[in-house]
């Protein structure tokens, strides 16, 4: 099966996301050796059925935390078909960081802004089209805890697929 | 999905990653490049990934990150998040758009407080409030005042001379403990009644204002003044905590990522940055003459852009780059606050007291040998030459082994009425400048070596004595009345 695993900092709505993407079959495990919990579930994109890992949050691949160690060895160890790193719209000057070196790592990145609701309401509007020149790999804008921009998220994930 | 993104890096870390790229065969799931930036950042675990793939490349990898690493005074791992931040900051500002006006009134404050329009009247409030009102009026003036002029010279100074008059007999002893330069009158004096509460006060803004999150953007805001002067706004951290204390600020210059930065803040820190005991008694000194203190401010400010400026332009090297993570305002924690003023005036005393103690026994010592007298003597000619009574003289003698005790040294001239307003002025000018305490003096050399050390020493002795010199000129000729 095909796989998709989540990353990001803490705290930018990854579980959400996670859990609007996967209704079904979801299980929780501690990573082998560790305390870290992962939870793993499916997803079924233009009919095509994918695993979806919820990654502990992580800062940079360079790791300090366990979570951080936990979250880099799924990424080596699993071999991600897509990795959708998921950030804070209204933060992107520090989590872009991240974005980059996923993207210098040879991953397949998909990159969501999410809470982009809060990031509107400060003012912050994002050129998402400059965004995906800029780095090369497709950006969507969600909110994830309305369900918004999910949809144009599964699109692009399967535009992708069928260009491989 | 292109993947042409190479990561900003630069020039000679990007041959070592191409080099260990080449030389790394096996699949590791990561991009071969990013194995080679995280072997450089000294990541353990794709170490032993390595090591368990292919062991025999380990050793050649080993040579080309120890010869990059050479070639970086900062760790790797810094000098990457410092690109990648630069890299960033390019993408973002082609990419995002923040309508101004609908930000929270704490992104509002914190924009404010780096805007040069609206920073740096803020930072003259902070300064104004701070420092002139809380630590200089208050602190300096009314505490001063009360554990100097009314516990020590009132009480205490009369009481324990009256003791030691009783039962020492011999006057040299007695001088010892409580004569002019006593253990007990001066040393104690000095380091109890003045320096504690001053460093005290001191400390208390200081903490507050640290834990605010100012500090990183009074970074941001004077960043460019800086680079001026050859320095990045990093260098701001070491020159306010050098208002602390210049010889813990200059062992943290080694944070300042080129050699010429160092240098530069090393000469400045000795040169024109006042550590908190100075710059309490400094501003004791000159309360309630805002003139004077204007002054007083004005020159050190305008010494301090212009040494520095002509440092930069003696020093050949590169402009710093500059990247710092701006944390959060927020209000500080009462608690915090205390226990960190706490901690710091206690290193400070548990540092100074000896000191002060020590001075004390060797100008008794000087004083009985004659060896005091003919320093003094030395030390006239200079003194009257920037316009000060040979009073003074001492007052310098003392700075040559700490600045604050030679300030707190002035302190007791000027309450006795030797220096009208414009010898004040001048003098704490040229205490200001002067040589740094024995500490930083050991600090420079050990940091930047015997020649520097020497070099730095050699010429603030004599920019101090020729500022102090030059001011007083001016001042005189104009006739201000302080």
């Amino acid at each position: 099966m095909k796989k998709i695993a989540i990353v990001g900092n803490p705290n930018v709505g990854k579980s959400v996301l996670f859990n609007v993407l996967t209704k079904r079959y979801v299980t929780v495990s501690n990573y082998p050796g560790t305390t870290v919990e992962v939870s793993r579930g499916e997803t079924l994109i233009d009919n095509v059925k994918y695993e979806v890992i919820d990654t502990p949050g992580m800062y940079s691949l360079l790791p300090i935390t366990e979570e951080e160690a936990v979250a880099r060895r799924i990424l080596i160890n699993e071999k991600p078909d897509f990795v959708i790193h998921v950030i804070d719209g209204k933060n992107l000057e520090r989590m872009l960081s991240l974005t980059l070196q996923l993207v210098e790592a040879s991953l397949r990145v998909l990159l969501v802004l999410n809470i982009m609701d809060e990031a509107e309401k400060e003012g912050v509007t994002i050129d998402t089209h400059l965004l995906e020149k800029e780095l090369n790999i497709p950006v969507v804008k969600t909110v994830s805890t309305a369900g918004i921009g999910i949809e144009d998220l599964k699109k692009r994930i399967s535009a992708h697929e069928r260009r491989l | 999905m292109k993947e042409d993104y190479k990561g900003p890096v630069e020039y000679s870390i990007e041959i070592a990653v191409e080099t260990i790229e080449i030389l790394l065969k096996d699949d590791y799931g990561l991009s071969r490049r990013a194995i080679a930036l995280l072997l450089l950042q000294d990541d353990r675990e794709i170490r032993e990934m390595v090591k368990r793939k292919e062991p025999g490349a380990l050793g050649k990898i080993d040579d080309i990150l120890n010869e990059a690493k050479s070639h970086y005074i900062n760790p790797i791992t810094y000098e990457l998040a410092l690109e990648r931040q630069n890299a960033v900051k390019a993408i973002t500002a082609r990419v995002v758009k923040v309508k101004k006006g609908n930000a929270p009134f704490r992104e509002k404050l914190s924009r404010l407080t780096m805007n040069p329009l609206t920073g740096l009247p803020i930072l003259f409030f902070v300064l104004y409030w701070g420092l002139y009102k809380f630590v200089g009026q208050f602190g300096a003036g009314t505490v001063v005042n009360f554990l100097e002029g009314t516990i020590f010279e009132k009480y205490l100074n009369p009481f324990i001379t009256g003791i030691f008059t009783k039962i020492v007999p011999w006057e040299v002893l007695r001088d010892l403990f409580v004569g002019e330069y006593g253990l007990i009158t001066l040393g104690f004096r000095y380091a109890v009644a003045l320096i504690l509460p001053l460093v005290t006060f001191f400390f208390i803004v200081f903490s507050i204002i640290e834990d605010t999150g100012y500090l990183p953007r009074l970074a941001m805001l004077i960043d460019r003044v800086f680079k001026k002067i050859g320095l990045s706004g990093r260098a701001v951290i070491p020159m306010v905590l050098g208002l602390g204390c210049d010889t813990m600020a200059t062992m943290v210059t080694r944070t300042l990522p080129t050699k010429r930065e160092r240098i530069i803040s090393t000469m400045l820190l000795a040169l024109a940055v006042p550590c908190s005991a100075q710059l309490g008694v400094i501003l004791a000194l000159l309360e309630g003459k805002p003139r004077a203190m204007f002054i007083w401010a004005g020159t050190v400010v305008l010494i301090f852009l212009f040494v520095g400026y002509l440092t930069a332009k003696l020093l050949p090297g590169e402009r710093p780059s500059f990247y710092m993570e701006i944390p959060p305002l927020r209000l500080p924690k009462l608690s915090n606050v205390l226990t960190k003023t706490y901690v710091r005036v206690k290193w400070y005393f548990k540092e100074v007291l000896p000191l002060f103690l020590t001075a004390s026994v060797l100008i008794w010592f000087g004083q009985l040998t004659g060896l005091f007298n003919i320093f003094i003597n030395i030390l006239k000619k200079p003194v009257k030459l920037i316009g000060l009574p040979p009073e003074a003289a001492s007052v310098f003698l003392f700075g040559f082994f700490r600045r604050d005790y030679g300030a707190a040294g002035l302190y007791d001239l000027t309450k006795r009425g030797y220096l009208d307003g414009v010898e004040l002025v001048v003098a704490c000018v040229a205490l200001t400048l002067f040589l740094p305490c024995i500490a930083q003096f050991l600090m420079n050399v050990r940091e930047r070596g015997w020649k520097m050390g020497f070099g730095i020493s050699a010429f603030i002795l004599f920019f101090s004595f020729s500022a102090a010199y030059i001011l007083n000129f001016i001042l005189t000729k104009t006739g201000v009345a302080l």
